[in-house]
């Protein structure tokens, strides 16, 4: 009884640190978004409220909350709420399957910091992803206006390319560690003493442009296309609901699929890596802080370089974007998942 | 010589490994992590040059007029002259030239010794397009155009520039700017090299 109490609570603990930390990450995110942007423009960006305009995300969303809620007349108002709740929980859910750090004893309690360690994590991931879909085209349908029809059914077709594209990079990872639970593949990585970028580059690239494609940054924008579309499938929500859809799509999921990234390729929580020889840990200082430390270092290093890209390149059509991923991306995952299974053997020794 | 004209297209090469994202990357890093070129208005202000268009004002009477045109017109219209007051002499040619003469309403007054002088000179900013013509036509330098560009108020009474205004922008101009010369930014030194035109010192004609 004592220990089922204990386990509830830790669970109950995580899932609390895991909401708060991903919901308040993810506003402040917006606030590194419009530091980078303005740099790489030569601007200061927001420099008024607070200091360097650190205040800014709370005051962007007192002014969100408090607008009036205007809903088109001739919309559906149910599918309109849904598409909220439908793109909001499938981001956060994802992670429920990232494991931050090893596992850890907290007073005699051993403490995995991973939600659920289910040995299916990878799968539940990808089912989630393409869960977005489903909001955003729904977002389209209710808001009955024909630029969000346009933006939403454009973000379907791309989805729907790159999600095919997406699962085939992972089989690399995964015929490597020889497991779907994303905690266990961390280890297997620590265990190989090999991060897996090192053998699976191609896979790597892939996964990072069906990334950017599945969360509708530039240079996939093409479902927000500002110059085109207005702002795609959030030009009739207003306030908070209008903040919360760019607050999902380019902070929690980048961020989710980062961390997957960080989990599937870079080893997780594990210091830098020499392959098959062994790990440095230049932040050995920080004790058993370190590999956490490492993991969000990861983590934050891979969403600026998202940013960086997002502000540096140009929009592709389209047709380009559907041509990419079934023509060029889909083989190149097909060669690399031949030549992981040739390789496999030698990695698993 | 061989003149470059275009960049040459990719090779395969090139794209595999992305150099032209790789390229686009690095001109956004540097400039990332150089100066920002910002002026942070409402705390910083940049001056504009001193031939800016905003808003208007009326010069007044300090021995700088242009002569020997202002003394015929005082001559001619029998102007009362009184240092420190509007250089108006009434001539309406301002009027006549803008292409919405509506916004001018100018009145003249008789003094008790005979002589005349402006009584009424309110300008209605929200009609006026700051083409600048009516500064073109004064012919005594009196009405000009300052560099006072935040012109925003509360009312559309206060979009009006009475006499008085106008009088007030003239002395705080020839106070502040008169003497300046005609350059583009007061304040950047790098563009007096550019703008040479005050310091071009002209070849003397020798005398026959």
């Amino acid at each position: 009884m004592g220990s089922l109490f204990v386990q509830l609570l830790v669970i109950g603990i995580k899932i609390l640190v895991i909401l708060g930390v991903v919901l308040g990450l993810g506003a402040y995110l917006t606030w590194v978004e419009r530091k980078v942007a303005a740099h790489i423009q030569r601007r200061p960006g927001p420099m008024v409220v607070g200091w360097h305009g650190l205040l800014q995300p709370l005051a962007d969303g007192l002014k969100l909350i408090t607008k009036e809620d205007i809903f088109p007349r001739t919309g559906n108002r149910f599918l309109y709420n849904l598409a909220l709740v439908l793109a909001l929980v499938p981001a956060v859910l994802v992670f429920a399957v990232v494991p931050f750090g090893p596992e850890f004893e907290f007073f005699g309690v051993k403490v995995k910091p991973i939600l659920t360690d289910v040995n299916v994590g990878l799968l539940l991931v990808f089912a989630l992803g393409s869960m977005a879909v489903y909001a955003i085209a729904l977002a389209g349908w209710a808001s009955n206006s024909k630029y969000a029809l346009i933006g939403s059914m454009r973000k379907a077709g791309i989805i729907v390319s790159y999600e095919v594209v997406i699962t085939f990079a992972v089989m690399g990872p995964v015929i490597l560690a020889g497991t779907l639970s994303t905690y266990e593949i961390v280890q297997q990585q620590i265990n190989q003493k090999l991060w897996y970028i090192w053998l699976q580059p191609i896979a790597f690239v892939v996964y990072m442009f069906a990334m950017l494609a599945e969360t509708g940054r530039v240079p996939f924008d093409i479902q927000e296309a500002e110059a085109e579309l207005v702002t795609g499938f959030t030009v009739e929500y207003g306030g908070i609901k209008f903040g919360l859809f760019p607050l999902v799509e380019w902070y929690v999921e980048v961020l989710s699929l980062s961390a997957i990234a960080v989990v599937l390729f870079l080893g997780g929580w594990s210091p830098i890596n020499i392959p098959f020889l062994g790990f440095i840990d230049p932040l050995f200082f920080l004790g058993p802080l370190s590999p956490f430390v490492w993991f969000v270092l990861k983590v934050a290093l891979l969403f600026l370089f998202v940013l960086w890209l997002h502000w540096t390149l140009p929009r592709y059509r389209i047709d380009q974007i559907t041509e990419t991923a079934w023509k060029v991306m889909l083989p190149l995952t097909f060669v690399n998942l031949v030549l992981t299974a040739v390789l496999a053997p030698i990695v698993w020794r | 010589m061989i003149k470059k004209v275009f960049e040459k297209p990719l090779s395969w090469l090139e794209r595999i490994f992305f150099i032209d994202f790789i390229r686009g990357l690095s001109v956004t890093i540097r400039h990332a992590f150089s100066k920002t070129i910002t002026t942070h208005y409402p705390y910083e202000k940049l001056t504009p040059p001193k031939r800016f268009r905003g808003f208007f004002g009326h010069k007044v009477v300090d021995g700088r007029e242009p002569q020997p045109a202002f003394d015929e017109w005082v001559e001619r219209f029998k102007v009362e002259v009184e240092p420190g007051k509007s250089r108006c002499v009434v001539c309406l040619l301002c009027k006549r030239a803008c292409p919405v003469p509506q916004l001018f309403e100018i009145e003249g007054e008789k003094l008790p010794n005979g002589k005349r002088r402006v009584s009424v000179f309110n300008m209605n900013m929200l009609l006026c397009t700051f083409c600048g013509f009516c500064v073109d036509a004064c012919p005594v330098d009196c009405l000009f155009q300052s560099d006072i560009h935040e012109t925003a108020s509360y009312s559309r009474k206060d979009s009006v520039l009475t006499l008085d205004v106008l009088e007030r922008v003239g002395r705080d101009w020839q106070r502040r700017r008169e003497k300046e010369p005609d350059r583009i930014w007061i304040d950047d030194a790098q563009r007096m090299r550019l703008w040479y035109e005050n310091d071009l010192k002209l070849p003397e004609v020798k005398k026959q």
